[in-house]
């Protein structure tokens, strides 16, 4: 074979996983394979490929290989090219991204090559050119890389779209996707290759072990009981940085690769071979920083989820994790980052940021032991995607409504789409609504001889701007007066500033000069006094999975039969503590503390369900008392539990918080408790986007897009008063609960606690585990200095009590 | 809400309108009339019920009012209307209902190549502003220089604060004897960069024209 003589040239022996994949992609089949990174997945995708090539040669645009990651495409445009330049197959591997200059991607349309290296979004807009359809029927196999990135995203819905296009035009298309291991590799592969398609799973060689390694303080009686930055470590790792060859340094927000970054910076004797790495650096920054580590020159990055994914560093010889990783997965995917040691194993060196965190990271050691892995869920039925998807065909040929209604219906997105939503989205892209008087005039897809149709060339010319689904969101170019970008910072940070304010980026202190065209305009400050900027979104909830492992690492704690692993020793006085002060939590208890302080009466609940899930839950409750007593509460909420603080005396027993915790009248009360509106509001921002209900705004486009700037609170609030049953509405508000706040886990958790014990304590002083809860509201609300000194204070007081 | 700006009673009305009394004026800014057609060109689904309930809100005012006089300070419409749009008709015909009114318009940057739309609908338009009682009447002005008079287009809104909520209100803006009004169209964004203290704002909350004193009141949501 011939891909075989490509192993053997490299020396390389093949895997039985391999051999597998190629056997099945000859046998003309489709399918899904899973394996580590840098355990070779791509080859052993790749490989039918090139021997078909090396069989029957090309004829235009045969093979596309998706990647989410525009980063990655020049990295794997030369790994598939490599085999097929051996077997004399030269220049046959193209690269079309977001980047690729549009003379570049002219040519690629008048003469394309055998295989295309792209992304989900690029392949979008290639299917909205009016030849798409007898350029694409050539194809012969797709390739998803990382699928498991896209599977829980609309990327993955509008990816599934094109799938299902490609798969049209050419049955006999093979589709191959490529997946880290996660919980539910049926589902993944069903969603990616439609629901009942044959489909074979191949698991790549065994996992690599992973070494879990956690930098512990000496006492957990010294240790932060909250936080999150966690820097009192500092020291330890730095003197683990000095020691390897090159460390990988993940956080899990921007805010925290910040302050990491100049605090490693400014304690270190090698400065200048540090870097950073986050999402809204400068893309020509990060990739230096990455050429960094591929060329030795960079003795640590600091980097966040933005190098989760990406080119192999063969040269890292360490990863550390500050802070927990808040899922088994995700640690998994972090200690793969590093390269392969003579053991043969993946380590991770975990950095607790504050002594709960600790217990987590038990949690995690016994998990991997079990080798459990969290699942990803899909996205169903995104209507927004649909409509966007529809009007993109419309311009690539055009479509007859039955056809695609069957060809929609056979993605795994889709498959419970009913008549209704179908005929609205047609509506939606063909008049504006179902209410024919409600939208006068408008056009944007139109049927022509029986074919829908984009007519307008404006309108497509807009489209095309706008495929995609990853919104940008409302950020500002971040830059020096004379030259430099240095990134993206998020809007609603930057305009709070005024001229003169310091902030820290890209590991630098940053005064603002002013903000013009969607730019802030900044220069170098002096001194240190600089805030960091709070990024949105950074904190991810601790999995499902982590949490009920950290429950039963209490259960056992408390029969005697904990792990003597030396988290599970190090958490230990903590939960002494908190079952002597109160009670500890466990799969079978659920425990609800009360206290009182000069701020009012506190109420503290562990239901261990995520962060997320607790916003829902603390509002249901909140709710669900002041139905029965005039009374207001301030919420706080972590991955542990919530606080509801009122300034008044409420007394609640264990029957009574067995009422209100009760599964019944969930969804009804839910609605009724949270501010379901608002959230659905700010919440319509993607789905406007998606859907082209707002337009984005684009540097040097500014002209075409200049009357049509509003922004998608308005057009949610005109389209509430005026179109109420508009389903993209109803989007807004599904995707509130089952999105934002993980209405299925809050269900499981009143599922739960209504079979658990409920145990009511009254602790004279905040427990380990109210403690952090009742910082993070302070926090919140107070300026950092005073709540450090506060917090301080608290902690003193804390600690006399052992 | 009831005012004096150099020495003319106005009242502030919650509709985003002023009441102009001894002018006999009703006075409003930035109805941006033909946003939603605009949009629909564009293949943009907004729905055409935003004109008709911008028409319908000056409907209610002038039932209520005894103004002789409509004064717009810029952009009464979104962008010209194009050949065979119905949206002008409807203006039209929202004109016939008020036939005795005298309608003044300050030209505002939206308003464009509208000549013949002006002279169809009865309206007057000013290039430069006019100047009543005293009162220089514009659609623009430079926030650090106010002039006694009132200005558009900025369209100014005022973050309320109260606990932990914080709410976005349409909202008048103040300073010396120049008064800002707020837009009337309600299918407009906002600006809410007037946090100098020297602009009083007087946000709509609801049927309440209120005064933000500065520590009631935040440029931006705090995170």
């Amino acid at each position: 074979m011939a891909i075989e003589g490509y192993f053997a040239h490299r020396g390389w022996p093949v895997l039985n996983f391999q051999r597998r994949a190629w056997a099945a992609y000859a046998g003309g089949r489709s399918g899904l394979i899973h394996a580590p990174t840098g355990s070779g997945k791509t080859l052993a995708a790749w490989g039918g490929a090139v021997e078909e090539m090396a069989d029957d040669g090309a004829n235009g645009l045969n093979y596309l290989w998706l990647t989410p990651l525009r980063a990655l495409a020049a990295d794997t445009a030369r790994a598939l090219d490599r085999p097929l330049a051996f077997h004399g197959l030269e220049n046959a591997v193209a690269l079309r991204t977001g980047d690729t200059s549009s003379y570049r991607r002219k040519k690629l349309l008048e003469k394309p090559p055998p295989v295309l290296v792209t992304t989900p979004e690029s392949l979008a807009v290639m299917l909205s050119y009016a030849d798409a359809p007898g350029r694409m029927a050539k194809l012969r196999a797709v390739f998803v890389d990382e699928w498991h990135e896209l599977l829980g995203s609309k990327r993955g819905v509008l990816l599934q779209l094109c799938l299902a296009r490609l798969k049209a035009l050419n049955p006999a298309l093979k589709i191959w996707g490529l997946s880290a291991t996660l919980g539910n590799l049926d589902e993944a592969t069903a969603t990616l290759l439609g629901r009942g398609a044959a489909a074979e799973i191949i698991a790549g060689e065994r996992e690599r072990p992973v070494a879990l390694v956690s930098l512990l303080p000496e006492s957990i009686s010294r240790f932060p009981w909250a936080g999150r930055v966690g820097v009192h470590q500092l020291k330890k790792v730095v003197e683990r940085i000095e020691a390897a060859e090159s460390t990988l340094l993940f956080t899990n927000t921007r805010s925290q690769a910040e302050i990491w970054f100049n605090a490693i910076q400014s304690v270190c004797a090698w400065p200048e071979r540090v870097a950073l790495h986050h999402g809204s650096i400068d893309r020509a920054l990060r990739e230096s920083a990455e050429q960094g580590l591929v060329d030795g020159r960079l003795k640590c990055v600091v980097a966040t989820a933005s190098l989760d994914l990406g080119v192999d560093f063969p040269t890292v010889d360490q990863v550390v994790q500050v802070g927990s990783p808040k899922g088994i997965a995700r640690l998994i995917q972090r200690a793969g980052r590093s390269g392969h040691r003579p053991d043969g194993q993946a380590r991770i060196h975990c950095v607790p940021t504050h002594a709960l965190e600790v217990l987590e990271l038990a949690a995690a050691r016994e998990g991997l032991a079990q080798g459990r892995v969290e699942s990803r869920p899909p996205i169903r039925l995104a209507l927004d995607v649909l409509a966007q998807h529809l009007v993109t065909i419309a311009l690539g040929g055009g479509f007859e409504p039955e056809t695609i209604y069957r060809e929609v219906r056979a993605t795994d997105a889709f498959a419970d789409l009913d008549d209704r939503q179908w005929q609205w989205v047609i509506d939606f892209i063909t008049r504006g609504g179902p209410a024919l008087k409600a939208y006068p005039d408008f056009q944007r897809v139109v049927e022509i001889d029986g074919r829908m149709r984009v007519p307008n060339r404006r309108i497509a010319m807009l489209h095309r701007l706008n495929i995609g689904t990853i919104t940008a969101d409302g950020a500002l170019q971040v830059r020096f007066s004379k030259g430099a970008s240095l990134g993206t910072i998020e809007e609603r940070f930057l305009t709070r500033l005024k001229p003169g304010d310091r902030f820290v980026f890209v590991g630098r202190a940053l005064e603002l000069v002013r903000i013009r065209d969607m730019t802030a305009y900044v220069r170098s400050a002096r001194g240190t006094k600089a805030i960091v900027p709070a990024w949105i979104g950074g904190r991810l909830p601790l999995s499902t999975l982590l949490a009920d492992g950290m429950l039963g690492l209490i259960d056992d704690f408390e029969s005697g039969q904990a792990p003597d692993s030396p988290e599970a020793v190090a958490a230990a006085p903590l939960l002494s503590l908190q079952r002597r002060v109160s009670a500890l939590p466990g799969r079978k208890r659920l425990v609800v503390e009360h206290g009182r302080s000069r701020e009012g009466a506190h109420w503290f609940v562990f239901p261990f369900a995520g962060r997320l899930a607790h916003e829902g839950l603390a509002a249901l409750v909140a709710a669900r008392i002041a139905a029965r007593r005039p009374v207001t509460f301030s919420i706080t909420v972590n991955d542990y539990g919530f606080e509801l603080l009122s300034a008044g005396p409420v007394e609640l027993g264990e029957q009574e918080w067995r009422e209100l915790l009760s599964p019944r009248g969930l969804h009804e009360d839910i609605l009724e408790s949270l501010n379901a509106a608002g959230m659905a509001r700010s919440r319509f921002r993607d789905i406007a986007r998606i859907a082209g209900l707002v337009q984005q705004g684009y540097p040097g486009r500014r002209k075409a897009t200049r009357q049509l700037q509003a922004s998608s609170g308005l057009v949610f609030d005109v389209l509430s008063d005026y179109d109420p049953d508009n389903l993209l509405l109803a989007q807004a508000r599904r995707e509130v609960l089952e999105a934002q706040l993980e209405y299925r886990r809050i269900e499981r958790a009143l599922d739960r606690i209504a079979r658990q014990q409920i145990v009511v304590t009254r602790p004279e002083r905040f427990s380990p585990l109210a403690f952090p809860i009742w910082a993070d509201r302070l926090r919140a609300q107070l300026s950092s200095e005073d709540w450090q000194a506060r917090v301080n204070r608290m902690l003193a007081q804390l600690e006399r009590a052992e | 809400m009831k005012i004096d700006l150099a020495g003319n009673p106005l009242e502030l009305l919650p509709q985003r309108a002023v009441w102009w009394p001894a002018a006999r004026s009703l006075v409003v800014a930035d109805v941006h009339l033909g946003k939603d057609q605009v949009f629909r060109r564009a293949g943009i689904a907004i729905p055409s019920s935003v004109l008709e309930a911008e028409l319908a809100g000056l409907d209610g005012l002038l039932q209520k009012l005894p103004a002789d006089r409509l004064i717009v300070l810029g952009d009464w419409v979104h962008a010209p209307p194009i050949e065979g749009e119905d949206w002008p008709a409807a203006i039209s015909a929202w004109r016939a209902r008020h036939a005795q009114l005298a309608i003044e318009l300050v030209l505002g940057n939206h308003d464009r190549d509208l000549a013949a739309w002006l002279h169809e609908w009865r309206i007057e338009g000013h290039k430069e502003g006019i100047e009543i009682n005293g009162l220089q009447l514009s659609h623009e002005v430079v926030s650090e220089y106010p002039f006694a008079g009132m200005s558009g287009h900025l369209h100014p809104v005022a973050w309320l604060r109260a606990g932990r909520e914080r709410l976005r209100l349409p909202a008048f803006a103040r300073s010396g004897d120049h008064l800002i009004l707020p837009a009337f169209g309600r299918f407009t964004g906002g600006f809410d960069g007037l946090v100098d203290p020297q602009w009083a704002l007087y946000a709509i909350a609801g049927e309440r024209v209120v005064e933000l004193a500065p520590d009631k009141r935040r440029a931006r949501p705090l995170r």
